[in-house]
């Protein structure tokens, strides 16, 4: 039946699954799983769409050519990072006297991701194993200031020297990274000059990077860590891809192949700095929601998302995004724009614990992931996971796991709960898994809780997407006694990110310091507005080239240009979007009014603090182009009562201390105006949603639930 | 000072106890409480009032701060008239207009060069600050602005935590919220005794620390004009019921310098220690305060009740004073087989160049430079210390970025950062190694820098089970440089000082250097070109050197952590330095280590044999001056240790050092 047309072709590709997210023109989607092939991504990912197109009986070979937009995001390139299994070995210059950047790095690395708990508990700090042994480390000596003097002119002898010793020891590649060249570049481009002519003059060909040239932006650990980390997870990547686009193209493709960005846009795998490509999975889905609340008019979401390893929250507020520009990834302070997004390490997959000595419950660090717990016989897990916790209260069903590819034996997971924490606890198995959910459920509550706070705001303010594997399951428990204006969750939500890809627009950001200090005195005020007119300027070059080589046209973007800027002597910057040009009256009393507001808002109009001036940090330009997206299909609205051959039956729940019997549903066959009342069950083969006693779920015409109070 | 999370906010319950603590430098979530509990006790309720929307201000150490650069700011929280409970947030000022510029001060002698003082001050009402207190506080300091910006902070903060407690009362209930408060200190008091019932053989640990403050000849008030020093006993007893008591009986004596430590100060370091090593997982708040019993003898330097003295730097008797702490947990952990917890202490987190100066334009810039938060820690049970990369009192240590500090420092400018080597202590684990910065005088107009740390001590983090301290400190600067000159003629300049016995500033710097064995040193004018040097120690060593697998010695040797000759002299193993790289000869090593073995059993002496030429020592008063006043102070301010320490060496019990 040839009633589908793909257009859209969105990839998740994640360190166990590839999730491909297809859409049709109509808006009509189809879901397909396969296992991730790191050696090969493309062969994964080809099987997953044919998984996918399999559903709407549909053959790759035929559907292809018609594919207007590609979109991939994936965690292969942040998994060589984080497994260490990246390119080398990588030259690296950088000031002399600075060779031990990775060895000494910041403190800050050596907890870097960890639980409050361990940040306190100092024995288990460790560093990072450096990604560039000492030995490729060469020091030039050369100085600029931070007011862009010239104190130390570039030693050229020794830039000579050491590209030659580096070329010898067998570098491939050549990194380049100078105290303060953000300021000034002029002794990067002199070394990369003399690096280039003793490169040939040895006969070696590999590439030069410059920190100056891939994000001229301040902090030299974390410029450095993001140069390196190009070269070292990045480039390898740039194969994958090619290869991904190649064999598209080979089945007829001629949609471009873009990539997920971490600031939110998609970007050619051709781009020139791939590394903003490090993080894309969880800010898919991030700009998933930021799409349906465009459709549904929201202003203020809360974006959850459940995986077996973390809780990760990210927040829409006022339609804005905010994007943080050092970021911690890994364990590495990079400077890499991002979508703002806090994680906690809790999710489906983490292990449950009682601590011997003051016979509390303890939640992971450690985690099941994929193997998903006790009640996997084959995981080789012995420590009950909160998925066994769900089995147990019977929450999920045994027989449907992933439709059912994968066999879990609930009487395994109960047991284990038995021994291991209902015993030491002197309770029940059943009270003690539930206390173990509430807790986890409690911990993300906190969670997303303390960032809506943060913020200024109250969950009233707010609406909040659930989604991710484990979202809907927990959804209930992690808003309870919250009272946002509403709670959706997607009848997609397994597939949400790869769906929020395919939302991303086709876009490249740069970021610039530029440090100006805006005062009432006028001279100074034109020059603050000169230089961020330059810096625009330059930055829209740069972003009309990236295009020009993507074979579009530069003429059709549209820029949007912001600065992060702060008070003088603060150190938290925010981004505020501008009028490019500006002029010094108007233009930049208008900036400064923006701030002034959005400062109150993030932070408090208490520690407001204008007196001495505002300090602008950077220039950021970010170019867009328009490019093919998902339309969200309206359903007509039926009744509130579902079908009779959606309902499969009841299982017993435990809730809140007690048992209930709970209507079980198909959620492919519930239709669009149902409600469902808890408790309740909604079954679909890559997630479950559990609609508790007393609530009430509504499936809506864009086949999108909200969960109320019933 | 967030960058380095100089900051911290608490909730308190109304009679002062912490109940919950955010992430900062935790310390001060006791400090804070003292300051409550003195305002109590001193009848504020009726003069001059606590009332809701008033604003109270504190940094005098002799109510608990540790030092004046930490300013406090609380208020009572209120709800429908009934006192709940106050909040309070600190930060750590980059200067408090002390007699010299920046945040630890070291030519003090008396309370009046310690800057600002705000003593339990009601400061504001109605939710606002006094205009007239904004303005002597702005004037009082060297950096108004950061003065304003951080108390907007503090008050943006607490207003933060008092936002949060309103919300719990709205959603549960008062009862519950003043029933949860007692409860949640409560149990963070149930689970440190069952932590340490777990952790620890219950007995009597013991130790003693020492750190030296070499004034003489150096001194701006003749009183100071001394070579001091600081005697720190630590015996720490532990119940069978999980009780525990610190005791600090026989300290050595206050003085006429900035060193002096408030009980508030040396109770916030116990916690700092606490919540490091016994519950960083249960509920960080007073309930392990007030389960842990301790004493900070009156009249000592950790507890001196004179609020005449100078306070402005206790750190440097304090961070030594608690490295026993480590050490005796660390028994306790070995001997019940909780190998992974033990770290035998930790490097000091000293050498805090300071200063201030004013640039060629005119502007003046404040030198405090905190990169000292990241030391080495001490090596653990199961591997090596944590390189450059800790401080005693904030777990969650930063050294900041070099170009973020020439934001504010900007006439000195970083030549290196780099590993020291043989800063680590030396042991079958090694410390975390320390490290140094050369830093270039440049475009200044005027400069004056100063610092201080251990020299002619180890200051206290012994090693463990046969380990060594690590490095002392030294002072090294060189003024009126050839610096420009060799830059013009693209000579190699100098970018610190690995290895003193072949030495790089010796290398056609020319100038005066100035090196002297004491960290110690008042401020003093530079002008540009100069260089100094920050040196910042390495952690204490576990085991015996001998005992170091030869390979990771070639590693240490490779890495520039020890030099070659200290592979040889200490670990005993024969580095050969190949083109390829750095390699140990297992053959002559296991040699070498033998007949290093043999000397060592040469060279040793019976018990017996050692306590007599001690006793010999001490009994004819043969010690060093500043050893003997140390003593002297140590035996008169406890009878009980004197009756001890005389005992020990068998001496008459009316004993005493002489002057």
């Amino acid at each position: 039946m040839a009633e589908h047309m793909p257009r859209i072709l969105a990839i998740d590709a994640g360190g166990t699954m590839t999730d491909t997210f297809v859409v049709d023109e109509a808006g009509m989607f189809t879901i397909g799983k396969a296992q991730t092939t790191p050696n090969r991504e493309s062969d994964g990912l080809l099987r997953s769409f044919d998984d996918a197109l399999h559903y709407w009986d549909m053959e790759r070979g035929t559907v292809t050519q018609h594919l207007m937009a590609t979109v991939y995001s994936g965690t292969s390139m942040l998994n060589r990072l984080l497994e260490r299994r990246g390119d080398g070995p990588i030259g690296v210059l950088v000031t002399a006297g600075m060779e031990d950047y990775f060895r000494m790095e910041r403190a800050a690395q050596t907890y870097a991701g960890y639980p409050f708990s361990d940040r306190l508990h100092v024995v288990t700090h460790v560093h990072n194993e450096p990604l560039v042994p000492r030995k490729y480390i060469k020091g030039i000596r050369e100085r600029i200031s931070f007011f862009g003097e010239e104190v130390v002119p570039l030693y050229q002898e020794e830039v000579r020297d050491a590209v030659k010793a580096l070329g010898r020891q067998g570098v491939k590649a050549l990194c380049v990274s100078f105290l303060y060249s953000y300021r000034d570049p002029r002794h990067e481009l002199a070394a990369l000059e003399i690096a280039q002519q003793v490169l040939a003059e040895e006969g070696i060909d590999i590439p030069v990077y410059l920190s100056s040239r891939s994000n001229p932006v301040r902090g030299d650990l974390a410029r450095l860590n993001t140069l390196v980390v190009e070269v070292y997870a990045a480039r390898p990547s740039r194969l994958q891809l090619f290869d991904i686009r190649d064999r598209l193209r080979a089945e007829g493709s001629s949609a471009p192949v873009r990539v997920l960005a971490s600031y939110g846009g998609t970007v050619s795998p051709d781009v020139e700095w791939l590394v903003t490509t490090l993080i894309s999975g969880p800010i898919g889905g991030i700009l998933g929601a930021r799409r349906l609340s465009e459709v549904y008019h929201f202003e203020n979401v809360v974006c959850t998302d459940v995986g077996g390893t973390s809780f990760d929250v990210g927040l829409i507020t006022e339609r804005e995004l905010l994007t943080r520009t050092e970021p911690t990834v890994a364990r590495f302070l990079l400077t890499l724009p991002t979508l703002a997004m806090d994680s906690i390490g809790a999710g489906t997959g983490t292990l449950v614990r009682i601590d011997p000595a003051v016979r509390r419950v303890t939640l992971g660090p450690d985690s099941a992931g994929y193997r998903l717990g006790v009640c996997n016989a084959d995981s080789g897990i012995t420590v009950p996971s909160i998925t066994d916790c769900d089995l147990a209260l019977g929450y999920i069903n045994p027989e449907y796991f992933l439709g059912g590819e994968v066999k879990v034996d609930r009487e395994r997971a109960l047991a284990a709960i038995e021994e291991q924490i209902a015993q030491p606890l002197s309770s029940d198995p059943f009270s003690a898994a539930e206390g173990v959910v509430r807790l986890l459920e409690t911990q993300m509550r906190d969670h997303l809780y303390g960032m809506v706070l943060g913020l200024g705001y109250a969950p009233e303010n707010y609406r909040l997407f659930g989604y991710g594997g484990g979202g809907p399951l927990h959804v209930a428990g992690y808003t309870e006694g919250l009272a946002f204006q509403d709670i959706l969750v997607p009848t997609w939500a397994a597939a949400f990110s790869a769906f929020g890809g395919a939302c991303a627009d086709y876009a490249y950001r740069y970021d610039r310091s530029i440090d100006l200090l805006i005062t009432p005195e006028t001279s100074a005020r034109e020059m603050v507005a000169q230089s961020l007119n330059q810096a625009w300027e330059d930055i829209r070059n740069r972003i009309g080239q990236e295009f020009q080589r993507d074979g579009l046209n530069p003429a059709e973007m549209s820029f949007v240009p912001s600065v992060r800027m702060q008070y003088l002597g603060m150190l938290d910057d925010i981004e505020v979007r501008a009028k490019w040009p500006i002029d010094a009256k108007d233009g930049l009393t208008s900036l400064i009014d923006r701030f002034d507001e959005l400062f109150a808002k993030i932070f408090a109009r208490s520690a407001r603090s204008p007196e001495a001036g505002y300090f602008v940090t950077k220039a950021i330009g970010v170019g867009i182009l328009p490019t093919e997206k998902p339309v969200l299909p309206k359903f007509p609205l039926q009744g509130a009562t579902p079908s009779i051959n959606a309902h499969k039956g009841t299982r017993k729940l435990f809730w809140r201390g007690e048992w209930h019997t709970a209507q079980l549903w198909e959620m492919d066959r519930l239709h669009s105006g149902n409600e469902i009342l808890g408790p309740s069950v909604i079954e679909a083969p890559a997630t479950t949603f559990l609609v508790p006693p007393g609530r009430k779920a509504v499936l809506d015409a864009y086949r999108v639930f909200h969960l109320n109070n019933g | 000072m967030r960058n380095i999370g100089e900051l911290c906010f608490a909730f308190y319950t109304p009679e002062g106890d912490s109940v919950a603590v955010s992430t900062g430098i935790i310390t001060h979530v006791h400090t804070m409480s003292e300051a409550i509990k003195f305002m109590i006790r001193q009848g504020y309720e009726d003069d001059p009032g606590i009332s809701e929307g008033d604003i109270f201000c504190n940094n005098d150490p002799d109510l608990g701060n540790v030092h004046t650069t930490d300013v406090h700011t609380m208020i009572p929280i209120f709800w429908e008239g009934q006192m709940l409970g106050w909040a309070g947030g600190v930060a750590h000022q980059v200067d408090i207009g002390a007699s010299t510029p920046g945040h630890d001060p070291v030519a003090t002698a008396n309370r009046f060069e310690d800057g600002f003082y705000v003593t339990a001050e009601k400061i504001g009402e109605h939710h606002e600050v006094r205009k007239d207190f904004k303005i002597r506080a702005q004037r009082s300091v060297r950096t108004p602005l950061y003065w304003d910006l951080d108390e907007k902070c503090r008050i943006a903060g607490i207003y933060m935590v008092r936002d949060a407690v309103y919300r719990i009362i709205r959603e549960e209930g008062l009862e519950y919220f003043q029933t949860f408060m007692r409860e949640a200190v409560e149990e963070g008091r149930q689970i440190f005794m069952a932590r340490i019932r777990e952790r620890l053989v219950p007995g009597i640990y013991r130790t003693a620390s020492f750190m030296d403050a070499p004034y003489k000849g150096k001194a701006w008030h003749p009183e100071q004009n001394h070579d001091f020093m600081m005697h720190a006993p630590m015996t720490i007893t532990i119940g069978p019921d999980g009780s525990f008591a610190l005791d600090m009986d026989g300290a050595s004596g206050p003085g006429p310098f900035p060193f002096n430590a408030s009980e508030g100060s040396m109770q916030g370091a116990l916690w700092v220690q606490i919540t490091q090593t016994l519950i960083y997982d249960g509920k960080v708040n007073d309930g392990s305060y007030l389960a842990a019993q301790h004493h900070f003898p009156q009249g000592s330097w950790c507890n001196p009740g004179n609020s005449l003295l100078a306070y402005g730097t206790p750190w440097a008797y304090l961070i030594p004073a608690f490295t026993g702490m480590f050490r005796l947990l660390s028994r306790g952990y070995f001997s019940r087989g909780y190998r992974e917890e033990i770290v035998s202490g930790y490097g000091f987190t000293g050498d805090p160049t300071q200063g201030g100066g004013v640039l060629a334009n005119g502007t003046y810039f404040p030198v405090s430079n905190f990169e000292l938060c990241a030391v080495g820690l001490g090596a653990r049970g199961t591997m090596d210390g944590l390189d450059a990369a800790y401080a005693m009192w904030n777990p969650e240590a930063d050294m900041g970025d070099a170009e973020v500090w020439e934001t504010i420092e900007s006439g000195l400018l970083y030549l290196s950062r780099r590993f020291k080597p043989d800063t680590a202590g030396y042991g079958r684990f090694r410390g975390g190694s320390g490290w140094e910065s050369l830093r270039l005088v440049h475009g200044v107009q005027e400069l004056q820098l100063y610092s201080w740390r251990e020299g002619r001590v180890f200051h206290g983090g012994a090693g463990l089970f046969g380990g060594y301290p690590g490095a002392t400190g030294y002072r090294l600067f060189v003024k009126d440089t050839k610096f420009y000159d060799m830059v013009a003629d693209r000579l190699p300049y100098p970018l610190g000082d690995r290895n003193p016995a072949q030495r790089e500033l010796d290398n056609g710097l020319g100038g005066t250097m100035h090196l002297s064995r004491d960290g110690l040193i008042l401020p003093q004018p530079f002008q540009n070109g100069d260089v100094w040097l920050s040196l910042f120690s390495g952690g204490p060593g576990y085991g015996d050197p001998l005992e170091r697998p030869i390979d990771e010695v070639a590693r240490d040797v490779e890495g520039d952590i020890y030099l070659p000759e200290t592979a040889k002299s200490v670990f005993g193993v024969i580095i050969d330095e190949e083109p390829d790289g750095v390699k140990a000869d297992p053959v002559r090593t296991e040699q070498y280590r033998a007949a290093l073995i043999a000397d060592r059993r040469a060279r040793s002496v019976s018990y017996q044999e050692f306590w007599q030429e001690e006793r010999t020592k001490v009994s004819q008063g043969n010690l060093a001056e500043p050893v003997r006043r140390m003593y002297r102070e140590s035996m008169q301010l406890s009878p009980a240790w004197s009756a001890e320490f005389c005992r020990f060496w068998n001496l008459p019990v009316d004993f005493q050092f002489q002057p």
